[in-house]
């Protein structure tokens, strides 16, 4: 059973914000991921789902996947204007690969109500892990 | 915070932890601040600026000025110079928001013509900025002409009507540094800045109407040199930098550093620590796109400046020139360089990464427009929006103990999670204008974040520089109105 969950960390990196994630499957964890990372730019309640993007990342390791992924919805924020509301990740059993489709709008500045405009995921801190049946990830992201 | 028991008090403002604090630190920490913000900065600074005096080539010491807080790799707040041929570059000694940094703004008017005016002006000025997420600049360029931005920063912007014709001599590296190279910049890089020439950003970027405050007009003899005559004279300070496109050249490279480490026998302890040899085709390649977005940055800010001279003529009905709306000056504050500096003896080359920290050189330094040149470059160091800012002085002693480099701004004391769990932003906002500060802002979210509660004293790390020697104070600007992201 998939259990996005994450939990922001108000102690680390002062001037940016960080989070931990968890959860049972690598898509599980990249979803619940991409969700805080949106849940900073945006009150992902108010987001709809109008569009649908599928995007497809490659990396050397898993912990490469997630950094490229999460850039790539930065970009799409700033590229195409575009927020998301879901993610359906699927990744490669050798998690080199992830393609993930995600339904959202585009910036609605009357309607959203937007947060931080998120300039980089950084790498201090970062890392995927499994432990005991659970995949975690911190992040902290540059603002 | 536990100060280490191995760090020496060199003098009121400087603090010494030797390398045999930990394993692999090739140089000692410096730290400037007095014994109350030495105790006050968090565990993550002693951390980071241990770390950084362990990269390889880096020379004389590791620096942690006194706003430094907790960053990612490098603090903020941190200097570091390296030998271009031992030493390495370092992304994460740069931040992502490549040549963030400051442009001050003077005018000829008083606060009294300027008060009654203040909302006016805010909200023609959060009209012509664009600011917040997901925005789209004013500039509207094509591939060609953008890369013409990367290499020529703000001498592009004169070209194409954005500015006149002195004000590239008014900021750092007169507007653009040499060295850009496009084909370095990635495609991704180019397609997130090219729309967004013009834009303000958000977090702590704003654009802020100031006077020199009645009683803190430290050196007016100073202050004339840059143009401030008088207590109450308004000025416009604008704080930001290369937006999403030096972000994703920061995440571009810090992937290739990270790849790159192992084979270049390179080992750190934070993996945003991050590096190459300078002299590596990987130093050079990041070298030459950082340099893009550091011109880009500089174009930014000069676009901002066209908009903001726009702004104050429709308010005023006179023209920016009979306003006198000269640039006083523009400093990078998150920037490597290549400079030459004094050490043991001769005179060398030096990579200097400023990262939350700012240049200030000295009087008869070439490189200071030749106005200011007998005096030292003005430095620039931008304070929370309740608090408000200082205009300082570079000073020779810089160039000996600091490779020319002082502090950027306040420093954060409280993350950004905490302060909007405890502040509003409605009620600031009401707070604020009940002060007199007059702030527009994209989200009351964002608003919070920036509370003057959520950040250091500045007053007592302007002070800490000043006794220090590093940049002398000259007048301190108070906000009355304020647009942020």
């Amino acid at each position: 059973m998939k259990r996005p969950a994450y939990r922001f960390l108000p102690n680390v990196a002062l001037a940016d914000v960080a989070f931990s994630a968890r959860g049972d499957t690598p898509e599980a964890l990249f979803e619940a991921c991409a969700a805080a990372l949106t849940e900073v730019m945006v009150d992902r309640r108010g987001v709809r789902r109008v569009t649908t993007r599928e995007v497809s990342v490659r990396a050397r390791d898993i912990d490469t996947l997630l950094y490229d992924f999460l850039t790539e919805l930065i970009v799409l924020k700033d590229v195409d204007s575009l927020l998301f509301k879901t993610f359906a990740a699927h990744i490669s059993h050798d998690q080199r690969r992830m393609e993930c489709t995600m339904s959202g709008e585009t910036i609605d500045r009357k309607r959203h109500r937007l947060r931080n405009d998120v300039k980089a995921v950084t790498m201090h801190l970062f890392g995927v892990s499994h432990e005991r049946g659970v995949w975690r990830a911190t992040v902290v992201l540059d603002i | 915070m536990p100060v280490p028991p191995q760090t020496k008090q060199i003098t009121d403002t400087v603090w010494e932890i030797p390398p045999t604090y930990k394993e692999g630190m090739k140089v000692p920490a410096r730290l400037y601040a007095t014994k109350k913000l030495l105790e006050g900065m968090d565990q993550g600074v002693i951390e980071q600026v241990t770390n950084v005096a362990s990269l390889p080539g880096i020379q004389r010491y590791s620096y942690a000025m006194a706003d430094a807080h907790w960053g990612y790799g490098f603090p903020i707040g941190g200097v570091a110079a390296f030998d271009p041929e031992q030493g390495v570059i370092s992304p994460g000694g740069i931040g992502f928001d490549i040549n963030c940094g400051m442009r001050l703004i003077r005018t000829n008017l008083r606060f009294a013509e300027v008060k009654p005016k203040v909302k006016e002006l805010v909200d023609m000025l959060f009209q012509l900025v664009p600011t917040g997420v997901g925005v789209k600049g004013f500039v509207k360029v094509n591939q060609s002409s953008f890369e013409d931005v990367m290499r020529w920063g703000v001498k592009w912007c004169g070209e194409n009507g954005y500015g006149w014709e002195e004000d590239a001599k008014m900021v750092e590296e007169g507007g653009f540094i040499k060295g850009a190279d496009p084909a370095k910049v990635s495609r991704q890089a180019s397609s997130r800045g090219i729309q967004q020439l013009g834009t303000l950003g958000s977090g702590n970027h704003y654009l802020e109407i100031q006077v020199v405050d009645p009683g803190r007009f430290f050196d007016p003899k100073m202050g004339k040199n840059f143009g401030l005559v008088d207590e109450d004279q308004v000025v416009v300070m604008i704080h930001c930098g290369s937006r999403g496109f030096g972000h994703q050249i920061g995440s571009d490279y810090l992937r290739v550093f990270d790849g790159a480490m192992k084979r270049y026998g390179i080992t750190v302890r934070d993996r945003e620590l991050a590096c190459a040899p300078f002299s590596s085709k990987e130093g050079q390649d990041y070298y030459g796109a950082m340099v893009c977005a550091a011109n880009m940055a500089f174009a930014n800010r000069q676009v901002i400046v066209h908009r903001v001279r726009e702004a104050f003529q429709k308010v005023f009905r006179r023209d920016p020139e009979a306003l006198d709306m000269h640039i006083i000056y523009d400093v990078c504050h998150n920037i490597a360089k290549v400079e030459r500096h004094a050490l043991d003896g001769a005179t060398r080359d030096l990579v200097v990464h400023r990262k939350g920290a700012t240049r200030s050189f000295g009087p008869g330094h070439p490189d200071i427009p030749s106005r200011y040149r007998q005096m030292g470059q003005p430095v620039i160091i931008g304070g929370s929006m309740e608090t408000g800012s200082y205009l300082l002085v570079g000073t020779a002693k810089a160039m000996t103990d600091t490779f020319g480099s002082t502090a950027h701004g306040s420093g954060r004391t409280m993350s950004r999670t905490a302060a909007r769990r405890e502040i509003s932003g409605e009620a600031l906002q009401k707070s604020m204008e009940k002060r007199g500060i007059y702030v527009k802002a994209a989200t009351y979210d964002g608003l919070a974040e920036e509370a003057g509660v959520a950040y250091k004293d500045i007053s007592e790390v302007v002070e800490t520089m000043h006794s220090a020697g590093i940049s002398l104070k000259v007048a301190a600007l108070r906000p009355i109105g304020n647009i942020k992201g």
